[in-house]
């Protein structure tokens, strides 16, 4: 034999840091499984003789018959070189000793070992059994016809073997064909990655019989189906991420809108303007207006047997059925209790039609010609108590203004009467003031209709 | 000067989902082969076809996936230099750093290379994928060129961040409630390191290069 190889061996353990197996050196090289053996073989017995600095760790695979509780069976094991002689005395009969792999490292798990393999097989798909000595005359590759019954058929798991052959020794791979061994059609298995990952996890040590080409190509088609599941697990958790936080974000927003609903009706009994003002709230933004429409819809669906909700909302109903013949002071609540979708269209003006909702706690300019309108404005009122101590109150008041007075707004900030009332005042303040630019151009050119801009051109 | 579009910002974000499972698996495989925890407390699971040690702690994988998950939106802009796991000894001083150089390819080439993971995304994907496994063996058998670490070791995790990028650290850190502090000199910078090569990582979305930052003496 020629000594290159030891060279080329060398370098792949202390150059590259390598685990060197013998199945990827026979792949590597070029060489028959056995020949690869021994190379292994001869090396470390070189190295070990030579005494030379680096330390080597080797793995070693043992087979043989071996008796468990009364139960025979033949165990084939990869174990660490100081396990190995420990090994060999616990089997009642040792029908094959090799060296499995080389390496510098002192290995804590087998992972690595497979991790090793299993490029250099995928690389050599098609002929990985090329070198390999388990060779039988009858496999043969299975027809088209006969792939699709099999893979109709589920795989029943194979007997356990004895030792018929004494010339078939334990140097299959370990690691993926012990996964093949146990499916007699067994081509067709290995679409299904599911059974091939449970066989690979189970019974690695048990010996299993196998013709060579099915457990090559069994291997291969292994490698496949797996691969294919990890490449669609690259896709599969991207996209199940964006689903999910696509969900998520839709789950948010549904229970914005819930809570919004609950709050609402949790002021049932509570003063009719507070009512009123949180119908405002929801209407505040745009999208939040009409999505809170569709909230509550959905929360009508939802909670259609809860009485106390038909209550509230008959209630509101019968509320605005009352204001609406009052022309002077509910005209305000009027247009604050119209529904969104009105309120959508009211928010399309011309520069003419600016009709902006009011609600109850603020003042608000009206745009519609030279109308006198009644508003509630609030007032500081002082006066003294009982106890003798003066109080200031900040009280609504309602008066009439036309738009001449309009220029000049009135109306302190209010104080907080709840938090979210606050907030929600300061969105339609931003909404009203992103409205109330145009108004006064509109006034100096009186109301201009919309048809001059088209006109102009 | 070209502007991000969806479809960037979306390759971008692939990516650091690569890098981020990635990574995860990379900090547990290095603290089961350095032994920072009991081998007890792991178990073999499979990632990239091949197995892979992975801690069972809670406490630990929660803190391993909450670090990630707010180095991920940096990754997602190219803001990340490198990612450096630490192993520091009982006096807090590092023994051992592994330092993920991370790169990825500039904006021009980024649409040409999503047009081809379209395309090619299965080629291109399981290419990616066989590389970061080269990358994980090369980590499995890093204590043959390592000395051994003395007991009672810690670990943290640094990342190094181009200079605009420390703004937002700060943003992230109100965002997660998981706070992130301007690292110590001595956990950054080691005495008398020992520099070895472990890996080199070179795909069309991402380039990263592995190598180890070792205290010439480890005893303290």
């Amino acid at each position: 034999m020629d000594d290159l190889y030891l060279e080329n061996i060398d370098e792949f353990i202390n150059d590259h840091n390598r685990i060197v197996t013998y199945k990827w050196l026979s792949l590597t090289l070029g060489v028959h499984v056995n020949q690869a053996k021994q190379m292994l073989y001869h090396y470390l017995d070189h190295k070990r003789k030579e005494s030379s600095a680096s330390q080597l760790h080797a793995t070693y695979l043992v087979s043989g018959k071996f008796v468990e509780n009364g139960n025979t069976s033949h165990k084939v094991a990869v174990v660490r070189e100081d396990q190995l002689e420990d090994v060999k005395s616990k089997m009642v009969l040792t029908v094959s000793v090799h060296v499995y792999s080389v390496q510098k490292a002192a290995l804590k798990d087998s992972g690595p070992l497979y991790s090793t393999d299993y490029d250099a097989v995928k690389e050599n798909l098609k002929n990985c059994c090329k070198y390999s000595a388990i060779r039988c005359a009858c496999a043969a590759p299975v027809s088209s016809a006969d792939e699709q019954w099999g893979q109709e058929t589920t795989a029943d798991p194979l007997p356990e073997p004895e030792t018929r052959n004494p010339i078939l020794n334990g140097s299959s791979p370990p690691a993926p064909s012990k996964a093949t061994a146990k499916q007699p059609k067994g081509i067709m298995g290995m679409f299904n990655s599911k059974s091939a990952t449970r066989t690979q996890d189970s019974g690695r040590e048990v010996k299993t019989e196998q013709k060579e080409k099915t457990t090559a190509q069994e291997t291969s088609k292994t490698k496949v189906a797996a691969k294919a599941s990890a490449i669609s697990n690259f896709f599969g958790k991207s996209a199940a991420r964006s689903s999910k936080e696509n969900s998520e974000k839709v789950i948010k927003e549904e229970i914005v809108v819930q809570t919004m609903r609950v709050s609402e009706e949790k002021s049932l009994g509570s003063h009719k303007a507070e009512v009123d003002v949180k119908e405002e709230e929801h209407k505040g933004s745009h999208t939040a207006g009409r999505k809170c429409k569709d909230g509550r819809s959905k929360v009508k669906r939802i909670e259609e047997s809860d009485s106390e909700d038909e209550q509230f909302e008959s209630q509101k109903k019968k509320r605005r059925r009352i204001k609406k013949p009052q022309p002077d002071s509910s005209d305000d609540e009027v247009i604050a209790d119209s529904s969104p979708s009105h309120n959508v269209d009211t928010r399309t003006p011309s520069p003419e039609n600016k009709v902006k909702k009011e609600p109850v706690s603020r003042a608000e300019e009206k745009t519609e010609g030279k109308r006198r309108k009644r508003r509630k404005v609030l007032k500081a009122r002082t006066f003294v108590d009982e106890e003798g101590c003066m109080v200031t109150e900040k009280v609504y008041q309602s008066e009439s203004f036309s738009d001449s007075d309009s220029d000049s707004r009135s109306g302190p900030q209010p104080t907080e009467q709840s938090g979210v009332q606050a907030t929600l005042r300061k969105k339609e303040d931003e909404h009203r003031g992103q409205k109330r630019s145009p108004v006064p151009s509109g006034k100096a050119t009186k109301q201009p209709s919309i048809m001059g801009f088209f006109q102009k051109k | 000067m070209t502007t991000l579009t969806r479809q960037d910002l979306n390759f971008g974000q692939v990516v650091a989902d690569i890098l981020c499972e990635f990574l995860e698996v990379a900090i547990h495989l290095i603290l089961y082969v350095r032994e920072v925890y009991p081998s007890g407390i792991f178990q073999k699971r499979k990632k990239y076809n091949v197995p892979v040690q992975m801690s069972c702690h809670p406490e630990l994988n929660r803190y391993i996936q909450d670090t990630l998950h707010c180095v991920k939106p940096l990754i997602e802009k190219n803001d990340v230099e490198k990612v450096v796991v630490v192993i520091m000894d009982k006096d807090h001083h590092p023994v051992e750093r592994f330092v993920f150089e991370i790169s990825q390819p500039p904006l021009l080439s980024i649409r040409f290379v999503s047009m081809i993971l379209n395309f090619y995304s299965d080629t291109l994907l399981s290419h990616v994928e066989q590389l970061l496994r080269a990358v994980i063996l090369k980590i499995s058998v890093c204590d043959a060129v390592l000395d051994n670490n003395p007991p009672g070791c810690t670990f943290t995790v640094l990342v190094h961040t181009r200079e605009a990028a420390t703004r937002n650290m700060e943003k992230i850190q109100v965002i997660k409630d998981f706070p992130w502090i301007v690292a110590d000199e001595q956990e950054v910078h080691m005495r008398e390191p020992r520099l070895i090569p472990l890996k080199t990582m070179t795909s069309d979305i991402v380039k990263m290069q592995l190598y180890v930052e070792e205290r010439a003496q480890k005893a303290s």
